[in-house]
C-alpha cells in the first residue's frame, strides 16, 4: 500500500507548482479575454463559467490578425524576427555547444559558467548596456570602424530590425546552448566510434549520428527559446523603439497598460498561446519520434 | 508485450498525444458552444438621457470651456482637526517625479516614515487602487483620468481649509481649474505644454519660425532614425490632429481620428519614426534629434543630461501659441485608502508652499509647478533656466477657455483613440 502512493507522492510538488503558477493564472487569462470590462475603472471583469463567455474579443483579434487586418504586418513580423532569430541561435549555439562537449576537456566547467554568466544579470540591465555600446560614437562602432569592417558608424539603434535580431539572438542564445550541451553530452560516443569504423568520414558520422541524437537538445532549447521570444515587448522598444519593429507583444503591453480594452490584449494572450500550444504539440512529437530512433540506434 | 509492473492505465508519451489530440478535436467542436455564448466587443455606453456625452461613472465631461463641479460621494473631513502621527505615509505616483529630500523633510516634519509607491501610468494607478493592490494616502491623478477617481470612490473629498496656499500660491486660472470646480478633489501639481524639441546642432530648419511646425516630422528625411514622438495615444494623434488645423483634440469622430492615424504612418517612410517617453535624455546626450517633447523635457534634461562641453543653446523647445497646442497640468488627490486624511490635506498644502514646490521643480524634476511667484524672466535671470530655453516656461495666461487640454473621453472616445495608436504602433500597411 505504501509503495503503491510513494512514486505518486513525489509528483505532488510538482503537480502543485503547475495548478498554481500555470493552470490557474491561465485561466484568469481566459476568463478575462472572455469577459467584460469595468464600466468605470475598465478594469476586466473575468467570465468564469466558459458557458457565459463572450467571444466578441476574440472574433475581434483574429479580424486583427487576418490577412489585411491592422494587426497582419507586425504578427508576420514577428513570426519572421523570431524564425530568423532562432536560426541565428542554432548556427551560433550548435558549434559552441557542440565544442563545450566534445572538445572543452577540463575547461568544460569554465566554458559553461562563461555561458550562464551573463543570466546573472537581468535581461533589461544587458539590453540597457548594449544600448549604450550601440551608440553612434559607442564602443562597438569604435571597433567596427577602427578595423575597418566600417568606413563609417553605423545607427544602430535607429530603429532597424537588424538590431532587434540581434538583440534576441544575444539575449536567448544561453537558453538555447544549455539544452544542446546537455543532449550532446549524453551521446555515446561508442556510436561514433561504431561509425567511424564501419567506414563513415567526420561529415557522415556527424550528419547521421550526432545531429539525430542531439534533436532532442534542438528541438527542446528551440521551444525554450521562441516562446518568450514571440511574447517579447522591451527587447524592440529598447534597441529600435520604432513601429516598423515592433513585435506583437507590444500590442499585448498596450492594451494592458490601463486602457478601456484590456480583453483585447487578454484575447490576443490566448491567441498566441493557441498558436504556441500548435508549437508545443510538434515539440512533443518531434521528441517522442526522436526518442525512438535513438531507441533504434542503441538496439543496434 | 507489456511488463507486468507496468501500470496499464499509465500515460504513456502516445497516450498523451492521442488524449490531446482528443482535447484539440473536443476544443474545436466546442465551436458551436462558443458561438452559442455572447459575442460583444462594445465598452459601456457613454450617453445619457438626452444624448449628451457622459465619462466615467455617467459624470459629465469638462472642457476648457465647460466647467464641471464634480459631486462629492462623502463630505470632506471637518475643520480644524489635527494630524495623525506615527507610521507610514505612502505616496504613490509616477516613478522619479517628486523630490525625495522633501518627502523626508515632510516625514520628519510630522513623525511619519514617508513611502514612494511608483506607478506606470494614472490609468494603471488607478486599477491597482481599486483592487486593493496598494493602500497610498495620496496619489498624482490627471484631469483626464479624475473622473475615474471620483465615480470609482478612489480619491476623497477636499477640505481646502487645511490647503491655504491653494489660494495664497497658485495660478487663478488652477484654483477652481474647469476640470474640477471648487477644487474639490484636487489640487495643481505641475503644468506643462506639448511642443517640439529639437537639436540645435543637428536640426538645420528653423522650426519656430515654420508656418507650421507641427509639419517638421513630414519633412524629417535628412534625419533618419533620430526623430520621435510622445508614446502616448493622446499626443501622438492630437499632435496629428492639430498639424491639419484641427484643434478639438478631444474629438471622439472616427474618421478624423482615423485620418490621424494614417497622416502618423507617413512618418515610417519619412524618417523610420520612434516613440518614447525618455526625450528628456536622449535630446540633451544627442541620440534624438528631433522629438514631440512636454516643456519640462529640455529644462530636466539642460539640468541632468546635457553632456559636459555641449552648451545649452544645443537644445531649443517650441511651444504651439495658446489655442494652437495642449497644455497640460497634473495633480494631486487624497486616495480613499488613507487612514491619515488630515496629514494627507497637509502633504497638498506642502506640495504646492513655494519654497517646497520650487525647490521641486528647480533641483529634482524640471516640471514646473503652476506657482504665482515663478517668472519666466526671473528663471532666466537666476540662471535655472537658458534664455534659448524660456519659451519652456509657462504662465497663467497660457490656461483659460480658449486654451487646448486632452480631457477625458467617453468610453466609446477612449475605445477610438486607443485602437488607432494600436494601428499606428503596429508600423504595417504605411
Amino acid at each position: 500500500m505504501y509503495r503503491r502512493w510513494l512514486w505518486p507522492a513525489l509528483a505532488l510538488p510538482g503537480v502543485v507548482w503547475l495548478v498554481l503558477l500555470f493552470i490557474v493564472p491561465f485561466y484568469a487569462v481566459l476568463g478575462v479575454a472572455f469577459g467584460t470590462v469595468d464600466p468605470i475603472l475598465f478594469q476586466p471583469v473575468p467570465i468564469w463559467n466558459p458557458l457565459e463567455w463572450n467571444v466578441g474579443w476574440i472574433s475581434e483579434v483574429l479580424g486583427r490578425l487576418a490577412p489585411g487586418g491592422i494587426w497582419f504586418d507586425v504578427e508576420v513580423r514577428t513570426l519572421l524576427y523570431v524564425l530568423i532569430s532562432l536560426a541565428l541561435c542554432l548556427l551560433i549555439g550548435y558549434p559552441v555547444a557542440y565544442y563545450t562537449a566534445r572538445h572543452a576537456g577540463r575547461w568544460k566547467g569554465v566554458v559553461l559558467i562563461l555561458i550562464i554568466l551573463p543570466l546573472w544579470i537581468s535581461y533589461m540591465m544587458r539590453m540597457l548596456a548594449w544600448v549604450n555600446l550601440l551608440q553612434q560614437d559607442g564602443w562597438v562602432n569604435d571597433v567596427l570602424t577602427w578595423t575597418h569592417v566600417l568606413s563609417q558608424p553605423r545607427d544602430w539603434l535607429g530603429g532597424s530590425a537588424s538590431t532587434v535580431i540581434l538583440a534576441l539572438v544575444y539575449g536567448y542564445i544561453p537558453y538555447l546552448i544549455l539544452p544542446l550541451f546537455a543532449a550532446l553530452d549524453r551521446i555515446d560516443r561508442s556510436h561514433l566510434e561504431a561509425a567511424r569504423d564501419l567506414g563513415a568520414s567526420r561529415w557522415y558520422a556527424f550528419r547521421r549520428v550526432t545531429l539525430p541524437l542531439s534533436k532532442t537538445g534542438i528541438l527542446g532549447g528551440a521551444v525554450l527559446i521562441t516562446l518568450p521570444m514571440f511574447g517579447d515587448y522591451y527587447t524592440p522598444n529598447i534597441v529600435s523603439g520604432s513601429p516598423k519593429t515592433s513585435m506583437i507583444g507590444n500590442q499585448i503591453d498596450l492594451y494592458f497598460h490601463g486602457g478601456p480594452q484590456p480583453t483585447i490584449g487578454a484575447a490576443l494572450t490566448i491567441v498566441l498561446a493557441a498558436f504556441l500550444t500548435i508549437l508545443m504539440l510538434y515539440y512533443l512529437r518531434s521528441i517522442h519520434r526522436a526518442q525512438q530512433e535513438v531507441g533504434t540506434v542503441g538496439a543496434l | 508485450m507489456t511488463h507486468p509492473k507496468e501500470r496499464p492505465d499509465s500515460l504513456s508519451r502516445r497516450n498523451f498525444l492521442l488524449k490531446s489530440a482528443g482535447a484539440a478535436v473536443a476544443l474545436s467542436a466546442a465551436g458551436p458552444l462558443l458561438a452559442a455564448c455572447g459575442n460583444s466587443t462594445s465598452v459601456p455606453e457613454s450617453t445619457g438621457a438626452g444624448g449628451e456625452l457622459l465619462g466615467p461613472g455617467g459624470l459629465p465631461l469638462a472642457r476648457p470651456d465647460r466647467r464641471v463641479i464634480l459631486p462629492r460621494w462623502e463630505e470632506p473631513i471637518a475643520s480644524g482637526l489635527q494630524p495623525e502621527t506615527g507610521g507610514t505615509f505612502t505616496v504613490f505616483n509616477y516613478p522619479s517625479y517628486l523630490y525625495k529630500k522633501l518627502l523626508t523633510e515632510f516625514g520628519a516634519r510630522y513623525g511619519v516614515d514617508v513611502q514612494y509607491t511608483p506607478f506606470d501610468n494614472v490609468n494603471s494607478g488607478l486599477q491597482r487602487l481599486a483592487s486593493g493592490a496598494v493602500t497610498p494616502d495620496v496619489m498624482e491623478i490627471t484631469p483626464d483620468t479624475l473622473d475615474i477617481g471620483v465615480a470609482g470612490k478612489l480619491i476623497k473629498p477636499l477640505n481646502l481649509d487645511y490647503i491655504p496656499n491653494l489660494q495664497k500660491n497658485i495660478w487663478p486660472q488652477l484654483v477652481d481649474p474647469f476640470y474640477d470646480g471648487e477644487s474639490r478633489y484636487t489640487v495643481p501639481y505641475t503644468v506643462y505644454a506639448t511642443g517640439i524639441a529639437w537639436r540645435t546642432d543637428e536640426i538645420k530648419e528653423d522650426i519656430a519660425g515654420m508656418k507650421q511646425p507641427w509639419d517638421i516630422f513630414w519633412e524629417s528625411q535628412a534625419y533618419n532614425g533620430k526623430v520621435a514622438l510622445l508614446s502616448e495615444n493622446r499626443e501622438t494623434i492630437g499632435m496629428a490632429l492639430l498639424r491639419k488645423g484641427n484643434t478639438d483634440i478631444n474629438t471622439e469622430d472616427s474618421a478624423l481620428v482615423n485620418a490621424a492615424v494614417s497622416d502618423l504612418k507617413e512618418l515610417y517612410g519619412i524618417c523610420n519614426i520612434k516613440v518614447d517617453d525618455i526625450q528628456y535624455q536622449t535630446v540633451p546626450e544627442g541620440s534624438s534629434w528631433l522629438h514631440q517633447a512636454w516643456s519640462g523635457d529640455m529644462i530636466a534634461g539642460y539640468i541632468y543630461y546635457l553632456p559636459k562641453g555641449t552648451p545649452a543653446s544645443a537644445l531649443a523647445f517650441w511651444k504651439p501659441p495658446k489655442g494652437k497646442g495642449p497644455i497640460q497640468n497634473d495633480c494631486f488627490s487624497i486616495c480613499s485608502t488613507t487612514k491619515k486624511p488630515v496629514l494627507s490635506h497637509l502633504f497638498l498644502n506642502y506640495l504646492i508652499d513655494n519654497g517646497v514646490a520650487y525647490d521641486n521643480f528647480v533641483n529634482f524634476n524640471g516640471y514646473q509647478p503652476p506657482l504665482n511667484e515663478i517668472e519666466p524672466d526671473t528663471l532666466v535671470q537666476k540662471g535655472v533656466v537658458p534664455p534659448n530655453l524660456a519659451d519652456s516656461v509657462l504662465t497663467n495666461d497660457d490656461l483659460g477657455p480658449d486654451s487646448l487640454q486632452y480631457c477625458t473621453l467617453t468610453s466609446q472616445g477612449q475605445q477610438i483613440w486607443e485602437d488607432g495608436y494600436s494601428n499606428f504602433l503596429a508600423g504595417g500597411g504605411s
